[in-house]
């Protein structure tokens, strides 16, 4: 139950400093769950963050598979309402006071501001993630290969992922 | 459920690539917001859209519609990785996937990075938040907090010239 506990605050605390969402906090969950309270090893962390890249669904089934790991189907629930419920109810009032800011100069000057600060820390995140899980030079070949592809053509990502999956299977990667 | 690769991209695709809900800049705007908010930015996307068509009750059920089946879809996906993770062949696939995977994040991201080129000094707010990310490793709220006053004087500067 201590471990439900300490997982269920943990990750309630990690909302309220996942700025930039759960990918830019991969590379700070990586560090907690494996290298500080042990709940999981690299292999098993890298495992989970490609199955919830190849599931449908949103990426932040990687904490609800660290959730798994840790307690069965109960701790998959807890980890998911842990990530989610403190940014959920802050988004929900911040977009309405956003919204509701009447001079289009300022509305436009945070959601410019935001956005920035957003590129830079998904591309942040991208980086490291990269350096922890990606493993040779075909598998950094791969993820170049995976951004120039999506950035100039229209193909669903679904095909790159099944791409990603033949190589590995075949042993390329 | 079809959203393969993270919600993200296909969120992108669908809203402003297919359906044209929101523009480009909007999308990345309230993407703006939603990943300047801690946490999920998928939830925070689903609360906020949601939101604007429906309320709390919209947020709610946005959200619901868009954990659920995957949830217990992944869960699945962990019971059967469990059995078979020890196979060289699923080792395989799940590092190709993963190696794709962080260049579908990274891509998100480029994406973004195009609208930002019709102000180009935005872009020195992008570059000091990856040096204090991934070069002196500062902690994701201090990076903020440093990257965000240039952040502001910059989209002021940008809302008053567009």
């Amino acid at each position: 139950m201590s471990i439900l506990l300490s997982l269920f605050l943990k990750l309630s605390a990690f909302s309220l400093v996942a700025f930039g969402g759960v990918n830019a906090l991969l590379p700070v969950l990586l560090n907690l769950a494996v290298n500080q309270e042990h709940w999981i090893d690299l292999q098993t962390f890298s495992d989970y963050f490609a199955i919830a890249q190849a599931a449908p669904g949103p990426n932040f089934m990687t904490v609800t598979l660290l959730g798994w790991h840790i307690y069965g189907v109960i701790g998959a629930l807890v980890a998911t309402l842990a990530i989610s419920w403190p940014s959920s109810i802050l988004i929900y009032y911040l977009q309405r006071f956003i919204l509701g800011i009447k001079d289009p100069h300022k509305k436009q000057s945070i959601q410019y501001a935001a956005a920035a600060l957003a590129i830079g820390l998904v591309l942040s995140s991208a980086w490291e993630i990269a350096l922890q899980i990606n493993h040779g030079l075909a598998a950094y070949a791969l993820t170049l290969a995976t951004i120039a592809f999506t950035l100039f053509t229209r193909w669903h990502p679904l095909y790159f992922i099944v791409l990603g999956a033949v190589l590995g299977l075949f042993g390329f990667i | 459920m079809s959203g393969f690769g993270g919600v993200l991209p296909w969120a992108r695709r669908t809203l402003v690539e297919r359906d044209k809900i929101l523009s480009s800049e909007e999308f990345s705007a309230i993407l703006g917001i939603c990943q300047i908010v801690p946490g999920p930015n998928i939830v925070n996307l689903a609360v906020c859209v949601g939101s604007r068509f429906a309320g709390a009750k919209g947020a709610f059920a946005s959200v619901m519609g868009l954990t659920l089946g995957p949830i217990t879809l992944v869960m699945l996906l962990a019971v059967l990785y469990d059995h078979y993770s020890y196979l060289d062949s699923v080792k395989g696939v799940l590092r190709g996937i993963s190696a794709v995977g962080v260049g579908l994040i990274a891509s998100t991201g480029f994406k973004m990075l195009r609208d930002e080129f019709r102000y180009p000094a935005m872009l020195l707010v992008v570059i000091i938040t990856i040096l204090a990310a991934c070069y002196f490793h500062l902690g994701l709220g201090w990076v903020v907090l440093i990257a965000s006053p240039l952040a502001l004087v910059l989209a002021w500067k940008k809302a008053h010239r567009l």
